[in-house]
């Protein structure tokens, strides 16, 4: 079937402002949204720019705005989304062109709640061993592939300049609630400061973006509960 | 730390209940705190004596207030519900699931609450009384 | 190796504004909706007047409810509106200024009411 892509476009340096282009594309009920996009720029128009690299969702460089939504265009069908479509740059980012955005800021806050394992007590011979309960724990937040979904779509995050936003909490619960780790204390005191998860109004706006589906709005709550009581 | 989005480009982003109940949420909050103003300067006139006061109170009786009442009725109500809903969802992480039908569950509850009491309410101006 | 920015701010004002939001918002939701409804639905609006506040500020506890109805329900708004202030307003000269404004306005609200309560 025919499906029309309204795509918003612009380059910084040549444009004054955004503007929609449109394109038609021949495409069946089973492909995706990124498909589309390949085709225009293969085919039509070698100038439209966006990121994809493993088209299979796992490297989160396509997360986007589909039919005002956001989502990744290499995991959306087209029978999910109809015969037009509207694409547009993630929220919240300054465009570098078409749909990729400069990122460094998301990047930024990602690192500034450690996401990585402290533990400094000498390596037991084989592994640190944690039992399946422990390791169940925090599962849900590993899935996450930082693709910015959840923290472009969070309505305080477009207004609340200096909330480190879902995602940052999401990679934070990830090691606060793993009993391998030693660095809770000083995780902790980072979210329940002013940039962490009391900004969050539990909008529910992550979790529905959130194309792993993590429960994103949920891990923020369990990461609130441990900065009020002190502790996982 | 994202870029500041505007309003427009927030409004038209698809959200789902809840981010509708937020928004809600807070205009509702900003509409009663006006209120709670207006009310606090004019009960603040009882000390300018009885007839002072008996006169300012006198504008609530128009059919202007009336209705604004039931405005003031409607936000309170509504911050409530809502705030006890996102409360509880706080506090409660596992309850994501209900997301959707806790958001309309406390519509309903407010429909109930608020329709009778927004009838009552308006009766005298339905009696053409103001 | 990736550079790792400065921790952000500590410091737990926030949290406890929070917590303030969700617990004096439980006490509003009896204090406030049960002092509108007897205003506008048991006493009526069109009868209120100087002599029916008299008669109800004879007792010291109405005056008690009245100040922390006002006090609750002043701080609760206020803190609202400042976190309004903090999301959509910039960080920077103008923000502080309105915020110093809202903080007067709160003090002086909440003492307007205070000495009526308590002058009456
Ligand atoms: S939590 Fe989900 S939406 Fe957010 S960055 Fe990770 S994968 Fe993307
Ligand atoms: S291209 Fe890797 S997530 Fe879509």
């Amino acid at each position: 079937m025919r499906v029309r892509f309204d795509i918003k476009r612009y380059d910084p340096e040549k444009d004054e402002a955004p503007y929609f282009q449109n394109y038609e594309v021949e495409l069946g009920e089973t492909d995706r949204v990124l498909d589309g996009l390949n085709e225009i720029r293969w085919r039509q128009d070698g100038t439209l720019t966006f990121r994809r690299s493993c088209e299979h969702g796992i490297c989160g460089s396509d997360a986007m705005r589909i039919n005002g939504r956001n989502r990744l265009a290499c995991k959306t069908l087209i029978r999910e989304v109809g015969r037009r479509v509207r694409i547009e740059p993630l929220l919240g980012f300054p465009v570098v062109r078409d749909l990729v955005v400069d990122q460094q800021r998301f990047f930024q806050d990602y690192r500034s709640v450690l996401p990585f394992l402290v533990n400094d007590d000498p390596p037991p011979p084989r592994e640190r061993l944690q039992s399946p309960e422990a390791r169940r724990r925090f599962d849900d937040t590993t899935k996450c592939i930082l693709c910015a979904a959840c923290t472009t779509a969070c309505p305080s995050a477009w207004g609340n300049d200096s909330f480190l936003g879902p995602a940052a909490i999401v990679q934070a619960h990830r090691f606060i609630f793993d009993t391998r780790d030693h660095a809770t204390v000083e995780r902790l005191a980072r979210l329940a400061g002013r940039c962490g998860v009391w900004a969050c109004r539990t909008a529910y706006n992550c979790t529905m973006a959130c194309p792993r589906e993590i429960q994103v709005t949920r891990a923020i709550a369990e990461v609130k509960r441990a900065a009020l009581l002190g502790g996982p | 730390m994202l870029e500041r989005t505007s309003f427009r480009e927030g409004l038209r982003y698809r959200g789902g209940s809840s981010m509708w109940a937020w928004m809600l949420h807070r205009i509702t909050g900003l509409g009663v705190l006006l209120f709670l103003s207006i009310h606090i300067l004019e009960t603040f006139t009882l000390s300018f004596g009885p007839d002072f006061y008996n006169n300012t109170m006198e504008l609530y009786n128009t059919i202007f207030f009336r209705v604004a009442e039931i405005g003031l009725l409607f936000a309170v109500l509504y911050h409530a519900i809502n705030g006890i809903r996102i409360t509880i969802q706080d506090f409660w992480p596992a309850l994501w699931r209900y997301e959707r039908a806790l958001v309309w569950a406390g519509f309903v509850i407010l429909i109930f609450v608020f329709i009778p009491l927004a009838v009552w309410g308006l009766l005298p101006v339905f009696r053409g009384e103001l | 190796m990736a550079s790792y920015p400065p921790a952000p701010p500590t410091g737990r004002f926030e949290m406890y504004s929070w917590l303030f939001m969700r617990v004096s918002g439980i006490v509003l939701l009896v204090m406030a909706v049960f002092h509108l409804l007897l205003m506008h639905y048991g006493i009526g609006v069109e009868q209120l007047n100087y002599q029916v506040v008299a008669t109800r500020w004879g007792s010291p506890w109405w005056r008690l409810y009245d100040f922390f109805l006002l006090l609750l329900a002043l701080t609760h708004g206020m803190n609202g509106a400042r976190i309004l202030m903090d999301e959509y307003l910039r960080a920077g000269g103008w923000r502080l200024v309105l915020k110093i404004v809202l903080s007067l306005l709160y003090l002086l609200l909440l003492v307007m009411g205070a000495w009526v309560i308590v002058t009456f």
